[in-house]
């Protein structure tokens, strides 16, 4: 038995059963609906990045720990009346102003008693930190006429009014051998042109103060965002004056900007697609039990999810939503069971039956076309790939088994109205070819120019005030939120601290001229420190050392300094120092940094160094130490994950090509029939990407599902078409597809309405894709094949 | 680090000329007479031009200290202060900008207070000193008058001085009108002294001074 008369024996069988066969259905709906309630949604964009241990996943992990990541700037800018008091003023006030439940932490500037604490550290820490070079230079630098100089400036810094203030530091390091332990300073500053007024973070030419926050509210969280923002607007307008700008750069505003945008791009795209769907029902459709088709999709969404909740946990929040949209287009099914039925000229069993090939391999190539997805490298993907399974899959039970049910046949065969204009394009056979040769050629050529951008901040909306304020954000302040982060690892502490100091060495070698942010020079591993407080104990033992103190005795004599004058630095050399550790950092004011910079988790530590994002950087440090270390920047992870959707993508179209060209080749059993099914796919793709390169659009992460969604009903189409051309089927296959196309065009090609950049691609992919594949299946394939009046 | 601690010890210096002396509320009434006949003649200084000389007893020295130079004051916040014996060098702060010299190492810079937090609190006790803000002074230090013919004063800070300033002694000229004498006394007994001779009150001062 076939399976058409499988799929007739069963309306046959249900017909005198209709009440069970929906009394089963909807309690299998119900059912699902149940059980959806309890599948628990993750919301981050996590599902849409690679994982299975991939690289791309750990470096986003990565980058979430990047010292600003989750930090809320805030940048105010004067119009430079007042000076940098006002601003400094202003900056206070609007720190004060701020809802501390929402910006905590609040930091305008380094801790008030730093500058004391951190000179004292360093003068305690000098011979723990520095190396042979630094002690070759305070060799080199303290020579008799060195020693002798220093002490001329100790000498008259004493006469001067500060004199007072710099005693006690003066008794300490009469050498200012401190000098050389400031260096080490400056690889600590993360902002580099960051300059400190009244201990406030100002800009480099003073127009620009900073405040750093934190937020408990989370960035993905939109209405905590909203709430956010607000309260910021709030406290600039009671804290801040006229003449000053306050702004706000976090991901809070990406959050609230994409949030709006979807509302407002939701309205417009329902109202659009709902105007055009009606007009298309009014025109094709006309009748209240053609509703039952549209109710398709709606009944297989929960259906979806289930099947989803099966396999993963949790469910990614996203691929429910996009895929509930994906799902429009089964529709599509219950069109062609729609028109069949209404179009009438045979018994309902019987047309059914006739219907049930093509729908089945039409509802197969699809399938295979988000199964490929099962193997993509993204959570978000596969889960779209079950869940576009299963609702196809169950649309396409309902569609053969449910709907014609709900569908009466009207009997004698009724003509279709849209054959006529259909009958006289297609006699123009040559014409018809050679536009679709010339188009295919063209969109072909352009297709060349076609690139794909894995960037994820491309995919969501910008808007221009947030890009500038980021472009403002990082010309006062220097692109301190972007650099390569370079994470030394180890099993603990020490190995870590370790690793960092290889790291340190090489860049300070190889790129010297690059700024580097390293606790390296401040935080040597343990091994380096007593290696370096016996090198300086030897230092001063030795013959170098011991000449520096000799002059030093014998010149400070000579400008009449006492006896006990530098007896404090005296005693130094000769008591054994203290290694430096976090914990003597993080009271020398360094605590902010030193938790930016290390991370220990149990035993397992982690050190930080940033670095410009440069690649050279990259090949440097990943080709002397792999292993090692591990590098992630914002750009190369936009490369990484540009490069795995390239790859993604062309090992989907290839073996959805595959898939769906065997499943024709099963169908069919012949070579020709095959590629006349392809026409109306192929000619899709062609002119989707020819039109994108053409316009300089890019592929992304959510117009490669579309392309696939193009696929699937590209296929369909040209099934439908064939069967219509080659094997007599009589369905209304003509009006169907165009419908299906149209309906396809009215959900999908909707979204090309939308400002969010994610939308927009898809509506216009697929508004591309559809809207050549609709063409090509309606004329160019019965022309093709036949060339003659069908 | 050694531009916070210089710009520290200037404040020390400068805050204590120019004394002032205002509504002596917790001050005997003879002290508080003092006081205020000190205020009102301060009250009418626009500038100052005079000599010092410095000593200074510290125990990193086998002896004193000595050197000598210039100091200029004019209202409102204009103030020069220039060391000419042994070494020559010595600042200028008008406003929020300073300028700072030194002869030997031919160095010369300027700065703004803003950017040198301590330099901003000598500049704010300078000119709350200079132009009789003794409301100001009042919050800052505890003001006992130790004599009365000459005037001497003792000042005992009431902020932090970072743990080196204990108290300063300030001696007025016979009329009361000028500082004659400033020993800044340190916590560890070192201390200063500084003597002005040759004082000018309100005659005009160049303005390239400044």
């Amino acid at each position: 038995m076939s399976l058409s008369e499988y799929t007739a024996t069963a309306y046959r069988y249900f017909s005198s059963r209709r009440r069970l066969l929906y009394w089963v259905t909807s309690v299998l709906i119900l059912l699902s609906v149940i059980a959806f309630t309890g599948i628990r949604l993750e919301e981050n964009i996590e599902a849409m990045l690679p994982d299975r241990g991939s690289r791309v996943a750990g470096d986003f992990a990565l980058l979430q720990r990047a010292p600003f990541a989750r930090k809320l700037v805030i940048s105010l800018e004067t119009d430079g009346e007042g000076g940098n008091a006002v601003l400094v003023a202003a900056v206070d006030r609007l720190a004060a102003a701020l809802d501390p439940a929402l910006f905590a932490n609040v930091v305008t500037g380094p801790e008030s008693q730093m500058q004391g604490r951190l000179f004292n550290w360093l003068q305690d820490a000098l011979p723990s930190i520095l190396d042979a070079t630094d002690l070759e230079a305070i060799a080199v630098g303290l020579d008799e006429e060195g020693v002798r100089q220093r002490l001329q400036e100790n000498y008259e810094q004493l006469l001067a009014p500060e004199g007072m203030a710099l005693k006690g530091l003066i008794r300490r390091d009469p050498l200012s051998i401190y000098l050389q332990g400031l260096k080490k300073l400056s690889h600590i500053n993360m902002i580099p042109q960051m300059r400190l007024v009244d201990n406030h973070f100002v800009s480099a030419e003073g127009k620009s103060a900073l405040l750093l926050a934190e937020t408990p509210i989370a960035m993905t969280d939109s209405a905590g965002a909203e709430t956010l923002l607000a309260s910021f607007a709030e406290a600039v307008d009671k804290a801040i004056p006229g003449n000053i700008s306050a702004t706000l750069v976090a991901g809070h505003r990406y959050t609230l900007a994409n949030a709006q945008a979807i509302q407002n791009d939701l309205w417009r795209i329902l109202t659009g697609s709902m105007l055009a769907l009606l007009v298309l029902f009014f025109c094709f459709l006309r009748s209240p039990r053609a509703g039952f088709v549209f109710l398709l999709p709606m009944a297989v969404v929960c259906i979806s999810a289930v099947a989803v909740s099966w396999f993963f946990s949790p469910v990614s929040a996203v691929t429910l939503g996009f895929g509930a949209v994906l799902l429009g287009i089964t529709v599509d099914f219950g069109l062609h069971v729609y028109f069949a039925l209404r179009r009438g000229g045979a018994a309902p069993e019987a047309i059914v039956g006739e219907l049930a090939r093509p729908l089945l391999f039409g509802g197969l190539t699809t399938m295979a076309g988000f199964a490929v997805l099962l193997f993509s490298d993204l959570p978000g993907q596969r889960q779209l790939a079950v869940f576009s399974i299963a609702g196809i899959g169950t649309a396409l039970l309902l569609s053969m088994l449910v709907l014609p049910h709900l569908i009466p046949a009207v009997g004698p065969e009724q003509a279709a109205s849209s054959r006529r204009w259909l009958l006289r394009i297609r006699r123009q056979r040559r014409l018809v070819l050679g536009i679709w040769l010339l188009l295919l050629a063209a969109c072909g050529w352009q297709s060349m120019g076609l690139e794909f951008n894995g960037d994820l901040r491309r995919m969501s909306l910008t808007p221009p005030e947030l890009v500038a304020a980021e472009q403002n954000l990082r010309q006062n302040w220097g692109d301190f939120r972007s650099q390569a982060m370079i994470w030394a690892k180890g099993d603990d502490l020490e190995e870590a601290l370790v690793a960092n100091e290889q790291l340190f060495a090489l860049l300070q070698k190889e790129q010297p001229d690059q700024p580097i942010i390293s606790i390296a020079s401040l935080l040597p591993s343990a091994k380096v420190q007593q290696a370096n407080r016996l090198r300086w104990l030897n230092f001063w033992q030795g013959a170098q050392g011991q000449r520096i103190l000799a002059d030093l005795r014998r010149e400070s004599a000579a400008f009449g300094f006492s006896e006990v004058a530098f007896s404090p630095f005296f005693k130094t050399l000769n008591v054994p120092s203290q290694p430096v550790t976090l914990q003597g950092l993080r009271q020398a004011g360094l605590g902010n940094l030193v938790d930016s910079l290390v991370l220990a988790e149990g035993t397992a530590a982690e050190v930080l160094t940033l670095v410009p994002d440069q690649p050279e950087l990259a090949n440097l440090v990943e080709g002397q130490l792999q292993g090692a270390v591990q590098l992630v920047s914002q750009g190369r992870f936009r490369r990484e994950i540009s490069a795995a959707i390239s790859h993604d993508f062309f090992r989907f179209i290839l073996w959805a090509s595959i898939v769906v060209v065997l499943l024709l080749l099963l169908l069919f059993r012949r070579v020709g029939k095959v590629l006349a099914a392809l026409v109306p796919v192929g000619t899709g793709l062609i002119v989707m990407f020819g039109c994108m390169g053409t316009l300089g659009l890019e592929f992304n992460l959510f117009n490669i599902i579309a392309c696939i969604l193009v696929i699937g009903l590209g296929v369909d189409y040209g099934i439908f078409m064939v069967c219509k051309s080659t094997e007599g089927y009589s369905g209304a296959t003509d009006k169907a597809v165009l419908v299906s196309g149209l309906t396809t065009l009215a959900g999908f090609g909707a979204l090309v309405l939308a400002r969010h950049p994610a939308l927009h691609s898809i509506g216009v992919t697929v508004l591309l894709g559809i809207g050549a594949a609709i063409p090509a299946a309606l004329l160019v394939v019965p022309v093709l094949y036949r060339g003659e009046d069908i | 680090m050694k531009g916070l601690l210089k710009t520290l010890g200037i404040f020390v210096f400068f805050a204590q000329l120019w004394l002032p002396v205002g509504a002596w509320a917790g001050v005997s009434g003879q002290d508080a007479k003092v006081l205020e006949r000190l205020e009102e003649l301060s009250a009418g200084i626009e500038t100052i031009a005079s000599d010092f000389t410095q000593e200074k007893y510290l125990a990193v020295f086998q002896e004193a200290m000595l050197s000598s130079g210039r100091f200029y004051f004019k209202s409102p916040g204009s103030l020069r202060w220039e060391l000419t014996q042994p070494v020559v060098t010595g600042f200028v702060l008008k406003g929020n900008e300073g300028h700072r010299w030194h002869q030997r190492t031919g160095r010369s810079e300027s700065f703004d207070i803003d950017r040198e937090p301590v330099m901003k609190i000598v500049a704010e006790q300078l000119l709350a000193c200079a132009g009789a803000d003794f409301d100001w002074l009042r919050q800052k230090y505890k003001i006992v008058v130790e004599a009365q013919a000459p005037v001497r004063l003792r000042l005992d800070p009431l902020f932090e001085t970072a743990g080196f300033l204990n108290y300063l002694n300030i001696q007025f000229s016979s009329g009361g009108r000028y500082v004659q004498m400033v020993e800044v006394h340190e916590a560890d007994g070192d201390y200063t002294r500084l003597r002005f001779e040759n004082v000018v009150i309100n005659q005009p001062l160049a303005e390239e001074l400044f």
